[in-house]
Formats: C-alpha cells, sequence, structure tokens
C-alpha cells in the first residue's frame, strides 16, 4: 500500500511518516503544491493525504488536479482550517474525507483504512481480526461467526480498536471518535473506561481473541 | 413614531398657531374697514340731514329714532360745544326681533339756520356686518381643518415619493449581513443627499467587509499556526508512547502532558468557536426543528447519562422552530445538556420542556444556587473539574446574543436554565 503526505509543515510531515511506516505503508512525502503535482502526475498511490494550506497553491486545487487526470486514489483533506465551507468544498471536489488538526495518529489511520476499503472492497466491507468479524454497514459483530449484540458505544469503542490494532490509542481520541466533539470534561473519560470495562468482558464472554489493555495514562491498547 | 406622523404633529400644532395669529389680525383688519364703511354713511347721512335741517325747520323736530334712522335734541342755548363726531357701537332693542341688535351711532352737535344748537345722533344697523364677522370666523376655522388634511394629504404622498430610496436603502440594510459573499447595492434616488448617503454606506460596508474578510483571515491564520504545532507535539508524544516500552511512571507522565495537551487543543477550538460566532461567521441559515435535535441529542448522550444513572425526560407536546445554524443549534441544546449531565448527581434527573418558543431544562445537581451572573462568563469553571476550560456557557451565551435569544437561570432546588426564542 503506498501512501502520498503532502504538507508542508516537516515536523508533521516526519510523525505521519513514522506512524505509517510503522503500519507497514510504503510513504512517500511532498512539501508543496509543485512537488505534490510531481508526484500525483507521475506515481499511483493507494491514499494520498493532502493539507489545504500549501506554499505555492491549495490543496483544494490538487484535489481538482487529481479528479481531472481521472485518478482513482483515495483522498483525505487535512487541515488545520475546522470550516464547514473548506469540507464541503473539499468533498465537493471529490475528497473521500476530511480531517482537521490535530487529529489522533489512530483517527487518522482509522480514517485512511476505511476510505482505502470503500475504494478498493465496494459493498463488502467486512474486518477480520483473529476470530472476530465487524461489517461497518451493518453495524454486526461475529465471533466464531455467532453474532455478538454490543451497544452503540461498545460497537463504535470495538471498530476503532479493531482498525488500530496492536497500537496504543489515546483515551481522548477514543472519546472524541465515539462522541464526537463533546468530550471536553473528565467525565466522559471515566466513562469510557466504564464502556471498555463492559466491552471487555463481552468480548471474553463470548471467546472472543482480543485483549484490551490499559496503557496506563495514556490510553488502551488491543492485542 | 415614523416620520411622517413625526412632521405632521409639528405641521398641524404649527399651522394652528399660524392660522391664529393671521385671523387675529384679518379679524382686526376687515372689522376697522367694516367701521369705517360705516362711518362713512352715517357721515354721509349727517350732512344730508343737516342740510335738510337747514331747509325744513320741521325736521328740527325728531326727539326719537322712529321712521329715520336719527333724532335731534335741542340743547341749552350759550353754551360752547364740541363740534366733532363721536363713533360709538352699541346694542339697541330692535322691535323687529325683540332683541339686542348691534348698531354704530354718530353722535355729533349742530346749530341750525338761527344758530341754536343740536345734538343729532345717527344710527346704522350692523347686523349685517357683524354676520359677516362670524362668517369669516367660520371660514377661518374651515380654512384651518381644510388646510390641514390637505397638508397631511401631500405630506403622505410626498414623503411617500421623496422618501421611497431612503426606504428602499433602509430594506437593503436590513437584509444585508456581513461576510455572506454579498456586496450591497444602494438604491439610485433623484435626491442628492439619498445618493450621497447611499454611496457613504456602501462605502462603509466595503470597508467592514474588508475588516470583516482580514479579522476572518487572521482567525484562520491563527488556527492553522496553532493547531499544527499542537498536532505536531501531541501525535510525537503518542509515536514516542507508542514505540517505548516505558516503565508505569514514566507512562503517567506522558499521559499527564498529553491530557494537558489536549487542553490546550480544546481551548483553542472553543475560542476560535467563539469568535467565529462573534464574527457571524456561521452564515448558513434553516429552520431548525428543536424538538429533533434535542431528541437527538438526548440519545447521543443516553448512554453518558445511564452511566451516571440520570434519567432524562423530554415532554415535546408543542414544536419549536427557529431559524438559525443548524451547528450552531446543536452546540447550543448540548453544551446545556451536557451541563446538565456533568453537573448532575449520580442517581439524578432531568426534564426537557420544549415550548412553542423556549426549551426549558431543569435537573437535579448542587444544593446552592449558581451565581446567575458569573456562570456565562468566559473562564468560570468548578474548580474541581479540572479538566472543564469554562467556555461551554459563554459559547451558550454568544449563540444566544447571535440570535437574539434570551437564557435565564433560575433555581428552586433543581437549577433551570430556559433559553427563549423570539417569536
Amino acid at each position: 500500500m503506498k501512501i502520498l503526505i503532502i504538507e508542508d509543515e516537516q515536523g508533521l510531515r516526519e510523525v505521519i511518516r513514522q506512524s505509517l511506516e510503522k503500519e507497514k505503508y510504503i510513504v512517500e512525502t511532498a512539501y508543496d503544491y509543485i512537488s505534490g503535482l510531481e508526484k500525483i502526475g507521475v506515481y499511483d498511490y493507494d491514499c494520498i493525504l493532502i493539507d489545504i494550506m500549501l506554499p505555492n497553491g491549495t490543496g483544494l486545487d490538487l484535489v481538482r488536479e487529481l479528479k481531472a487526470m481521472r485518478k482513482k486514489e483515495a483522498v483525505i483533506i487535512i487541515s488545520a482550517k475546522d470550516s464547514v465551507d473548506d469540507k464541503v468544498a473539499g468533498l465537493d471536489l471529490g475528497a473521500d474525507d476530511y480531517l482537521a488538526k490535530p487529529f489522533h495518529l489512530a483517527e487518522l489511520h482509522a480514517r485512511i483504512k476505511s476510505a482505502i476499503r470503500r475504494k478498493s472492497h465496494g459493498g463488502d466491507t467486512a474486518i477480520v481480526w483473529n476470530n472476530i468479524k465487524l461489517s461497518p454497514e451493518q453495524r454486526s459483530v461475529l465471533v466464531n461467526d455467532l453474532p455478538l449484540t454490543l451497544n452503540r458505544k461498545e460497537f463504535d469503542l470495538l471498530y476503532y480498536f479493531i482498525i488500530n490494532p496492536n497500537r496504543l490509542i489515546n483515551k481522548t481520541a477514543l472519546a472524541e471518535s465515539v462522541w464526537g466533539d463533546y468530550t471536553d470534561q473528565a467525565d466522559n473519560l471515566d466513562f469510557v473506561y466504564s464502556q471498555i470495562k463492559n466491552l471487555r468482558k463481552k468480548l471474553k464472554d463470548a471467546g472472543a481473541e482480543a485483549d484490551i489493555q490499559a496503557v496506563y495514562g495514556m490510553g488502551y491498547k488491543m492485542s | 413614531m415614523k416620520l411622517q406622523t413625526y412632521t405632521l404633529r409639528y405641521l398641524v400644532v404649527a399651522l394652528l398657531g399660524v392660522i391664529a395669529v393671521w385671523a387675529a389680525l384679518f379679524y382686526v383688519v376687515i372689522l376697522d374697514e367694516t367701521y369705517d364703511n360705516i362711518d362713512d354713511g352715517l357721515k354721509n347721512s349727517k350732512i344730508i340731514v343737516i342740510r335738510h335741517a337747514y331747509a325744513n325747520n320741521k325736521l328740527l323736530n325728531t326727539p326719537e329714532f322712529g321712521f329715520n334712522q336719527f333724532k335731534i335734541v335741542p340743547l341749552p342755548k350759550g353754551v360752547k360745544y364740541d363740534h366733532t363726531d363721536h363713533f360709538e357701537s352699541t346694542f339697541e332693542f330692535m322691535e323687529y326681533d325683540g332683541e339686542d341688535q348691534p348698531v354704530r351711532l354718530l353722535k355729533t352737535i349742530f346749530e341750525d339756520a338761527n344758530g341754536d344748537p343740536y345734538s343729532l345722533t345717527i344710527r346704522a344697523s350692523m347686523l349685517e356686518e357683524d354676520e359677516l364677522l362670524q362668517d369669516l370666523l367660520l371660514a377661518l376655522a374651515v380654512l384651518y381643518v381644510m388646510l390641514v388634511t390637505s397638508i397631511a394629504l401631500m405630506n403622505q404622498i410626498i414623503l411617500k415619493k421623496v422618501w421611497r430610496s431612503f426606504y428602499t436603502l433602509l430594506d437593503g440594510l436590513k437584509t444585508f449581513k456581513l461576510g455572506n459573499g454579498s456586496k450591497f447595492r444602494a438604491p439610485g434616488s433623484p435626491v442628492q443627499e439619498f445618493r450621497m448617503l447611499g454611496t457613504e454606506i456602501e462605502d462603509m460596508l466595503k470597508r467592514n467587509d474588508e475588516i470583516y474578510a482580514s479579522q476572518k483571515q487572521f482567525i484562520e491564520n491563527a488556527a492553522h499556526e496553532l493547531q499544527t504545532p499542537l498536532a505536531i507535539s501531541l501525535n510525537k508524544l503518542e509515536l514516542f508512547a507508542e514505540n517505548n516500552q516505558l516503565p508505569e511512571e514514566q507512562m503517567m507522565e506522558l499521559g499527564k502532558i498529553s491530557d494537558t495537551l489536549h487542553r490546550l487543543v480544546r481551548l483553542n477550538k472553543s475560542l476560535l468557536m467563539l469568535s467565529k460566532i462573534e464574527n457571524r461567521q456561521f452564515a448558513e441559515e434553516d429552520a431548525v426543528d428543536l424538538n429533533r435535535i434535542v431528541k437527538q441529542l438526548v440519545e447521543d448522550y443516553s448512554d453518558l447519562a445511564e452511566y451516571k444513572n440520570i434519567s432524562i425526560t423530554i415532554d415535546d407536546r408543542e414544536q419549536l422552530h427557529f431559524v438559525m445554524n443548524k451547528g450552531l443549534a446543536l452546540t447550543l441544546v448540548s453544551n446545556l445538556l451536557k451541563n446538565a449531565i456533568v453537573h448532575n448527581i449520580n442517581g439524578g434527573n432531568i426534564a426537557i420542556k420544549l415550548n412553542a418558543n423556549s426549551i426549558i431544562i431543569k435537573n437535579t445537581g448542587s444544593t446552592v444556587a449558581l451565581n446567575a451572573t458569573h456562570i456565562f462568563k468566559r473562564f468560570t469553571h468548578n474548580p474541581e473539574n479540572e479538566q472543564s476550560i469554562g467556555l461551554g456557557l459563554s459559547i451558550v451565551s454568544s449563540i444566544i446574543t447571535n440570535y437574539r435569544l434570551k437564557v435565564d437561570y433560575a433555581f428552586d432546588g433543581s437549577h433551570i436554565f430556559t433559553v427563549t426564542f423570539p417569536k
């Protein structure tokens, strides 16, 4: 899987590259509009991450170019401008997703995976991990081919873990992905903890080969 | 008060004064002229009477007004008399209508052919003249009413015509909103002042638009500049924690750094949200179904509420719709609802009531009332909750101000927040 990162901020570019390389992606980077356009023109990728504010042009123009070239890459816009206008404009141009900075790396992985999956698989989008099969569209979970009943939040949590296996997931990232932006209260983190406890118990009772461990102070990890 | 009523009010009062003064002057002049006419007639009669008296002695024997409108009374001789004419207005009894009627008298003294003095009084009825004056007064009153009515009418027509371009300008201003991309165009006007007003407003709004745009740009740039370093530090920290097998205590410390950074991110996001609301950058508006929003958010928060054993009831028998930005409507209700959950007690309850023009959220919580003047201010927060940044209710408050809503806080053992929507 090849991924192109077009981002002018070196620090962010590097941290995303390292994180993606850990996931065994082949990562290339570009730092401005012109270098980004060159890479897009010459190579094919599975997914392209594009920052909106770039030197020598805007990320939205790059998305436009991509569509003009009839490229099939999954495109995710990453932007510091958390504005509805940009989001709408980007998605209208044919971007697959929009992620506002700052984001969690786990969230980025989740978005990349689901964007690539949507592009390549068409209909069948179930994710399999060990003996767990999760279908995001049907919102159903099978453990050893037997259905497992989860409530909405538990399902969202499991989805997040299964798309980021073996990675440390920040507890705030979990809270945000499951509750959106409404998480500026410590209560929610306690709540995440209690939901994870329930999820863990349900998985264990169903005999799933999944172990969610707490990483002190930081968050959780499923292995 | 409308311009028309306002001007008319002054015109009516001013006209009343002007017409009164003018009527008084006119009355005095006409009266004077009338007396003058009558007096001339009387003087003429005097000459005729005296001439006839010279020729005909019998005429001297007319001691009473009778058939003739004069009387001659002999005076003692040997006294020196004043021969000038005296005029006076008085009332005399008239037999034909049995009433006192106004008359004008001329009194003078003359000597007959023999040199004997007589006093002569000639009278003339002023009945017609008096009626004339009454008619005059009536005419003036009618004139006044006519003038006022016609001026009111003209006022209406002319003002409407003259101020038409002004009202068009006003309508244009009412619908104009900064920052939604539309340009303000002043309507043309035949009146120079209005044309000037129009171009001045156009220029001013253009300047405002530019300032607004540059401010918006600044906010966006500030966001970019802050979010990116925050993203880098957070992500580096995440990678570092993931890549290294660290002892528990060090992991805890990293966790604390990460929590603090997250707090900074939230603070930054909330401040951006606040300035965006205050700069009215949420321009897109729809008729928002608040019943649906409340239901949806209660559903979203139901797990969290369950976790705290809080029961939520919704009374949505009445429908509440309001034209506003949907995102802001969500933020408004969710911040209030979140507050009601977070500051609730274990096993407490929340009662939400939707009315045709208000939402009432009533929740159990601490047993003392909050300080209503402080809770909507920025950075007011419960010191026990260090994750709270104290901007939730000030975001509520700026949404409220933005849409001219009203929020009230009351305490009756439960905390009651009421948001009132204008009709």
